[in-house]
């Protein structure tokens, strides 16, 4: 090996090296010290905190009114889903004191509401609905609890854009992962609920339903902020495939117009 | 030696690598630069509104859109029978019901294969093969005078997860399938998210002509694996209603919808309760309609009597900003913009050909417009109606200009300058072509003799062939006036339709200059007899305005329909006994004013009515 050639390897390694520690520091958040974690409050890349009402553009006569029984149009109800809804008796249900059967986590943002969404404490966000006066908790990180109640478990996280721009170029990993670009979504996750209705004529949902949910807020320029929830309720008793609905809020100035209810079964 | 190259290869190649590496790096930090894909294969679940997207909408369900008056009467007005008119039943879906629409599409990207930028990102649409682009390279939105599609002209950037897409120009088109309208003035901001195989599309509509509020949806699809192979074709008209008048298009007069009250009674509803408007979208409504009775339904049938008229929403297309803009319409063929009536202009081989010479305010402007498009000098200007802003320009443009077929000939002797001056259109002008009954009304207004067509024509048509093309000018007898013609350039399949077509305005039935409303309807039918559409009711053949957009067969048969519907409904009233002010108090165009009306200017809503119902009691 001629002494050419090693002085070519000499220059390589170190531009390597010097790329690699520009990179690194790069990826840093540039030479920022180092401290406490973010929390999921402070970490927070969208803001859906404040008052949101919801805009009943879509399904309007199944949420403005009380469909008449057996009305499951555009619902994918299993067979057995069917069994129950065509048993709907809202006196029943009264009598057991279950009035808020169509206002658990898979019916509740499809009810026309406000939203009064709030930090309960830095792990955790609040979102309250004026409608049926109801309560979610969504828990970030892995929440436990027995659940059982309309609202259950509800497990949260931030769910940013991930460029993968440098992880992999031509199957050489760099392992640097640049930091994501702003924006992103919530998404929530929510099991452990007590059985209840999608839509309030008795369309059932049952205790094995898994609710999946992704919070988008989009800016119309010059114009309204919207809440978007994309849902996605995956439930093997009562319904044959997963049944995705997007329900959309726009945002309030204030709560003047909060008005908490109590549930209605009928 | 050797090896020394061959380390230097490597070092170049490391180092370029490391380079490129560092500029994506850098790239990927910009706040917008994270590309969302959206391509592949996407259908919508329809677990909301299955049934309205699916097998269609209840005639009178309005629930939860922010409807206007305007927009209300609108749909209550529309009968489903329109679509059997040839001139609609290719009719596509405007943007935001094709993404509500049932039916598959797919999208693609379209890169520049120099540098791999993202130019376009396409999409196709299973139902009324619905193409739409989205322009991701940073492109203007067109003026105001350029054509409006079912798509709309969109551009995109995306911010953070979101791909955000802003959407003008679009044609008149469907909020739902059951005539609840979208205005031509509508524009759409969407926000597109992927969640995993998920896709979540929010549409904003803002429509200052038909809503009173922003109307937001927001639809989703789910991915599939692969083409579902199941593409539809492209249609065709075809006759549907044999022997049907061709002055014939269905609609419901006012209060007299036979399905209004269908929807509610069928469902239980409060009669009242999808005729309500914005307040419909709202939390606590049902509650508030309750106890709402038959007679708060009766009331949203009809315009509320003598409420004050309402005046256009729409944006001007007309610049007025004291320059003359110039727009490409096919091949050799322009629309000149901003000298008061739009000026079309051909050119080729031969001098130019102007249809129209505007207000005359501009001409020094239009005259150099002109010779920005051509070296050759304006040889022919056709006039297409006597109003001022066709004529204004004519004694300039004309000198401005020369008649090439004359130099030398046996009418180069007859010319003012030479000793007999027989003819006004001498060699050294351009000749200027219209009805005689343009000539003789100017005539009349004692217009200077500059100013005068003396190439004139008594019935049916003139044909020329210039630059190129067969030029038909046909008349269009008592229409805006006693002297229209529209001028059809057959090659360049355009048409400049004079008053007799715009899309600013009522027709101006100048009933003292011979106009009457039959004619104009007639007029506006020849318009549609002579056009052919390219893609699903829309491009083909172009139709200039006197005033206006660009337009093609879609703007026409919207403006022939009002015309129509505004009569029925005035003779109606005629049949019924009703005089001028109580038909002008059942405000007969109330669906229509916030699109075309106007309470002051040359031409208000209220001529309008008067022209149609005097017209109408003289049985023209």
């Amino acid at each position: 090996m001629g002494e050419t050639s090693m002085r070519m390897r000499f220059i390589l390694l170190t531009i390597l090296l010097l790329q690699t520690a520009v990179l690194r520091v790069y990826a840093q958040g540039r030479g920022a010290p180092p401290g406490p974690p973010p929390t999921p409050k402070t970490a927070a890349r969208i803001d859906i905190t404040g008052y949101w009402v919801s805009l009943v553009t879509e399904d309007w006569r199944y949420r403005q009114f009380t469909p008449p029984k057996g009305d499951y149009e555009s619902v994918p109800i299993s067979p057995a889903g069917k069994r129950i809804a065509d048993a709907w008796d809202p006196a029943k249900d009264e009598a057991a004191g279950e009035q808020c059967k169509a206002y658990g986590a898979a019916g509740l943002m499809r009810m026309p509401t406000r939203l009064h969404i709030t930090w309960q404490d830095d792990n955790t966000l609040k979102v309250e609905a004026d409608t049926g006066t109801q309560t979610r908790l969504f828990r970030f990180g892995n929440p436990q609890g027995a659940g059982g109640d309309w609202q259950g478990i509800s497990a949260a996280l931030w769910d940013y854009p991930r460029p993968e721009v440098f992880t992999g170029f031509g199957g050489i990993d760099f392992g640097f992962v640049p930091p994501p670009p702003p924006g992103g979504s919530l998404k929530v996750v929510t099991t452990k609920m007590k059985p209840g209705y999608l839509r309030k004529n008795g369309v059932p949902y049952s205790a094995r339903t898994t609710l999946t949910e992704y919070f988008d807020r989009f800016d119309v320029p010059g114009g309204d902020s919207i809440l978007l929830v994309t849902s996605e309720v995956v439930d093997p008793e009562y319904l044959s495939q997963p049944m995705w609905t997007t329900t959309h809020f726009k945002k309030e100035n204030d709560g003047s117009g909060w008005k908490p209810t109590s549930c209605v079964a009928r | 030696m050797k090896g020394a190259m061959k380390m230097k290869y490597k070092l170049s190649f490391f180092f370029a690598v490391l380079m490129i590496g560092t500029v994506l790096y850098g790239q990927g930090r910009g706040p917008a630069a994270f590309n969302i894909d959206l391509t592949g294969m996407w259908t919508p679940p329809l677990h909301e509104d299955a049934l309205e997207r699916g097998n269609g909408p209840e005639l009178a369900d309005y629930g939860g859109f922010a409807l206007n008056e305007a927009g209300r009467l609108w749909a209550l007005s529309y009968n489903p029978s329109r679509l059997t008119l040839r001139n609609h039943q290719c009719d596509a879906y405007v943007l935001p019901y094709q993404m509500r629409a049932v039916g598959n599409f797919r999208i693609w990207e379209e890169r520049d294969p120099n540098n791999q930028r993202l130019i376009a990102i396409h999409m196709w649409a299973q139902t009324t093969e619905g193409r739409r682009t989205v322009w991701m390279d940073g492109r203007p939105h067109p003026p105001a005078w350029a054509p409006h599609t079912y798509k709309g002209f969109s551009t995109g950037r995306f911010v953070g997860n979101q791909l955000v897409i802003t959407t003008t120009h679009l044609k008149q088109g469907w909020l739902r399938r059951n005539g609840s309208p979208e205005s031509d003035q509508a524009t759409v901001v969407e926000f597109l998210v992927r969640h995993g195989d998920h896709l979540a599309d929010t549409t904003v509509v803002t429509d200052p002509v038909f809503l009173t509020e922003p109307e937001i949806r927001s639809n989703d699809y789910v991915r599939q694996e692969g083409d579902h192979g199941a593409w539809l074709y492209a249609c065709d008209d075809g006759e549907e209603v044999l022997g049907r008048p061709p002055d014939a298009v269905p609609n419901y007069l006012f209060g007299k919808q036979p399905f209004a009250r269908e929807y509610s009674k069928m469902y239980n509803l409060p009669f009242v309760a999808s005729l309500s408007g914005a307040e419909s979208m709202y939390p606590g409504f049902g509650a508030k309609v309750r106890n709402s009775t038959d007679a708060d339904g009766e009331a949203k049938l009809k315009p509320t009597p003598n409420a004050p008229s309402e005046t256009s929403k729409a944006v001007d297309p007309e610049t007025r900003d004291g320059e003359i803009h110039v727009l490409r319409v096919r091949d050799n063929v322009y629309v000149l913009v901003g000298d008061g009536g739009n000026i079309v202009v051909q050119t080729g081989d031969e001098g130019a050909f102007v249809v129209d010479s505007g207000e005359g305010k501009l001409s020094d402007k239009v005259i150099a417009a002109v010779r920005q498009l051509t070296p050759r000098p304006i040889q022919f200007i056709a006039n297409t109606s006597v109003h001022a802003e066709h004529v204004g320009g004519n004694a300039k443009l004309a000198a401005a200009g020369s008649d090439l077929s004359l130099p030398g000939s046996f009418f180069d002797l007859q010319s003012p300058t030479a000793a007999t001056g027989l003819f006004n259109d001498p060699a050294t002008h351009a000749t200027m072509i219209a009805h005689n009954n343009v000539s003789a009304r100017l005539g009349d207004a004692k217009a200077p003799a500059a100013m005068v067509p003396g190439d004139t024509f008594l019935e049916e048509r003139r044909r020329k062939f210039h630059n190129g093309e067969v030029i038909e000018m046909f008349y269009e007898p008592n229409a805006v006036t006693d002297g229209d013609s529209i001028v059809h350039f057959r090659k360049s399949d355009v048409i400049a339709a004079g008053d007799v077509f715009t899309t600013t305005q009522y027709p101006f039935i100048d009933l003292k200059n011979g106009g009457s409303v039959q004619g104009e309807i007639k007029a506006l039918n020849h318009i549609l007899s002579l056009i052919g559409y390219e893609h699903q009711g829309e491009g083909g053949t172009y139709v200039v305005p006197g005033h206006g957009y660009l337009s093609d067969e879609h703007e026409v048969t919207e403006y022939r329909d009002m015309v129509v519907i505004v009569r029925d409904r005035i003779q109606d009233m005629i049949n019924g006994g009703a005089t001028l002010q109580q038909v002008k108090a059942a405000r007969p165009t109330a669906d229509y004013d916030t699109r075309y009306g106007a309470n002051g200017g040359p031409w208000t809503t209220e001529m309008f009515i008067e022209a149609v119902y005097t017209s109408l009691k003289q049985g023209k």
